[in-house]
């Protein structure tokens, strides 16, 4: 179990990480959003003490990060890097070796590694002869191969074609089965949706959400409402409560309501001629709520 | 296997096995064999050339008789007799050249017409056998016999014994002694200039690449950075080493068929190679070791300020000019060895390797001096590793594109902060 405690960081005058507090249990994902330099990266530092905290601490199983806990971590910086002029197995093995395993230990696994990420290439191959999504693949076999319980992946999704991010979800699922804490940052709140337990979003340092998916989502409010009706635009947006009207592509009509209970009365309208196809009142998705929280004025 | 020796094998089986390493060893190697290839066709073209070849056109049969004796490195062509003869074969290019000779009152006056393209050797020679020619003849008219002649012109001998001073007393100087040791300074210099230029850049490289492709961050997120940093350090000293073990080797096979060579007999001949060996045994092995730590060092330190792999060579700059100094430094240090401005740079640590040797070579150090110099090199060498790992964690998290000394400023900011993070 990870957690952080009150963590502040600053670089002189510029407060990188002010106050964050979480959680991660055994098992678990955390999922951590938030704009270019929010602090995610500082977030990550903090955790492996690459830095120390100027405040508030950080605690794996109950004590500090000591020098033996580094083998059970699995780490994927935002930057992807590998030695160029190096094979894809003396990779794989420098790395695994520097986590505390023998050569023998990894040796047998990496066909298999490799089989699952459906990297393209031989093992015997140099780095720099794979596209740059087998090298991050790669990568990402050289943070999870000596099986770490504590994993951090800061952006893993970027640059991943859907295939290939379906293939990084499965790794990180099967870590989670397995029984490690993970935590991760992205862009994409799709892969955070699907796969996260917990999720923070950090904004200038400080954290502005914290909780469950649904959590999160629930606590903004089922103010989206979808509806598939004849009734015409303007007539809904007249209606009492409604914001806003907007159609989609597959000919849904999107509402944004300034109140969740406005949705019975809406329904009673929609339904006075009978059955309708779709009413589906929903809490705004996780970009909606990024977007509008990033938006936010400071303070 | 502990994490020290994993980093270092690392660095020293990607370097050892690139083409860069076996290229680095053997262009010395090539290059004096180019040398020495080029040493002995010279050497073979000018023993191989054929001598001059003149006709001597005189009454006096006596001096045809010593032009053509074998002492003289000369063919005289005793057929021809007139000067039609001589410039016909001229034309044909077997005659180089033919000398007209006449006697008036025991004077001899002589005459060289000839197509070679320098004739003063041969103009030397004809000089110098026609005045002893003379001088016999005009001793006989005086009535003396050749021995009295020879004895008469017998040239005086000066022998010449350098001296030194050494602490008030006069002593014999060995001059062969401080040639050998001045050379071998001037080499050393050099050499250490090379090795440190080459090894600087390799683990300013090894570092700055593991920076920029974040490596870094895994690897320090895997061991400490202390390991990190002596590993990469014991890795690229390894190599250096290994490099020397190669030439060591190579020389000691090869001295056995070069030995027997004529002109490494020549250039070997009055050379000591014990001497030699252990006055690169001594100080200058210290001398060397200690510059090559201290560079490296710096250049590890160097290298990790770097953002961008391609920077590294802007890394680098400063060192360069810093081995630059030092090397003239030595250079000044051997054409005047006494200057106050070389006894103060003998003792600037990153100076001491590269101008010290030539002021021991020079004897205008003690001593003493040497010692503290190498004490002092030792200490301030130890002083840079220890800052240099100091900052190496700071260093490497610090992404800037700002100028270096910013990057130091801003990096030295960090490590405060974080060492005071993690004393409380």
């Amino acid at each position: 179990m990870l957690e952080a405690k009150s963590l502040v960081k600053r670089f002189g005058d510029l407060v990188a990480v002010d106050g964050i507090d979480f959680t991660i249990e055994k098992g678990s994902i955390l999922g951590l959003i938030g704009q270019n330099g929010a602090g995610k990266t500082t977030t990550f530092r903090l955790i492996l003490n690459l830095l120390g905290p100027d405040e508030g601490e950080v605690l794996w199983n109950g004590h500090r990060l000591r020098k033996k806990d580094y083998d059970t971590v699995g780490y994927l910086p935002e930057e992807r890097g590998l030695y160029p002029k190096v094979t894809i197995e003396d990779q794989i093995l420098y790395f695994a070796q520097l986590r505390g395993k023998s050569k023998k230990e990894i040796k047998p696994q990496i066909d298999a590694w490799m089989e699952k990420f459906q990297v393209k290439g031989k093992k015997s191959d140099k780095v720099k002869t794979l596209s740059k999504g087998n090298q991050q693949k790669v990568q990402l076999i050289c943070t999870l191969i000596h099986e770490p319980e504590l994993i951090i992946l800061d952006e893993p999704f970027s640059g991943l074609d859907p295939v290939n991010a379906e293939l990084l979800e499965e790794g990180i699922k099967e870590a989670k089965k397995r029984g490690a804490s993970i935590i991760f940052s992205s862009h994409n709140m799709n892969n955070v949706e699907e796969i996260c337990d917990n999720l923070v979003m950090l904004r200038n340092g400080r954290m502005v959400l914290n909780g469950t998916v649904r959590d999160i989502r629930e606590q903004f409010g089922r103010t989206r409402l979808f509806l598939e009706t004849p009734i015409a635009e303007e007539e809904l947006g007249q209606m009492p409560g409604v914001l806003s009207v907007s159609g989609t592509s597959e000919g849904l009509k999107v509402l944004t309501l300034d109140a969740p209970e406005r949705g019975k009365d809406i329904f009673d309208r929609v339904t006075e001629n009978g059955y309708i196809t779709t009413f589906s009142q929903q809490p705004p998705t996780l970009e909606e709520i990024f977007k509008l929280k990033a938006g936010e004025p400071n303070e | 296997m502990n994490k020290y020796w994993i980093i270092l094998k690392e660095v020293y089986k990607k370097n050892v096995k690139s083409i860069g390493f076996v290229t680095m060893v053997l262009s010395p190697i090539i290059l004096l064999g180019i040398v020495a290839l080029i040493i002995y066709f010279v050497g073979r073209s000018e023993t191989n050339q054929e001598p001059t070849s003149i006709a001597v056109l005189t009454e006096d049969s006596a001096v045809q008789e010593i032009m053509a004796s074998p002492d003289i490195p000369l063919e005289v062509n005793a057929d021809i007799a007139s000067v039609e003869e001589a410039e016909e074969a001229m034309t044909e290019e077997k005659l180089d050249g033919y000398l007209v000779l006449e006697t008036a009152d025991d004077q001899i006056q002589g005459e060289y017409i000839h197509t070679e393209g320098n004739a003063t050797e041969t103009v030397a020679i004809l000089n110098q056998v026609l005045s002893t020619y003379q001088v016999q003849i005009k001793g006989a008219a005086v009535g003396l016999t050749p021995e009295e002649v020879m004895d008469l012109v017998a040239p005086v001998e000066v022998q010449t014994t350098t001296v030194r001073i050494d602490e008030g007393e006069i002593s014999q100087e060995d001059s062969l002694a401080e040639t050998i040791q001045n050379w071998s300074a001037y080499a050393v210099s050099i050499g250490i200039f090379i090795f440190i230029m080459t090894y600087a850049g390799i683990i300013a490289e090894e570092v700055a690449s593991e920076k920029g492709t974040r490596i870094m961050e895994v690897i320090l997120s895997s061991v400490s950075s202390t390991a990190h940093f002596f590993g990469k350090l014991s890795g690229v000293l390894l190599i250096c080493l290994t490099q020397i073990a190669i030439y060591v080797v190579l020389a000691l096979v090869a001295y056995p068929f070069i030995r027997d060579i004529e002109w490494v007999q020549q250039l070997l001949e009055g050379v000591d190679l014990a001497a030699i060996f252990q006055s690169l045994l001594g100080y200058t092995l210290i001398f060397f070791l200690l510059g090559v730590i201290m560079y490296v060092v710096l250049a590890a330190f160097f290298g990790s300020l770097v953002t961008k792999i391609e920077d590294v060579n802007k890394s680098v700059t400063p060192i360069v000019f810093l081995a630059m100094i030092g090397f003239y430094g030595g250079l000044f240090a051997f054409a005047s060895p006494d200057q106050p401005v070389v006894e103060v740079l003998s003792y600037v640590p990153f100076f001491t390797p590269f101008i010290m040797p030539f002021r021991i070579a020079a004897n205008t150090v003690t001593t003493t001096g040497v010692w503290l110099s190498i004490l002092g090199s030792t200490v301030f060498a130890v002083l840079l590793t220890y800052l240099s790992l100091m900052m190496y964690r700071s260093n490497v998290l610090i992404y800037s594109d700002t100028n270096m000394f910013q990057t130091i400023k801003r990096s030295w900011k960090v490590m405060q902060s974080d060492r005071k993070a993690r004393t409380t």
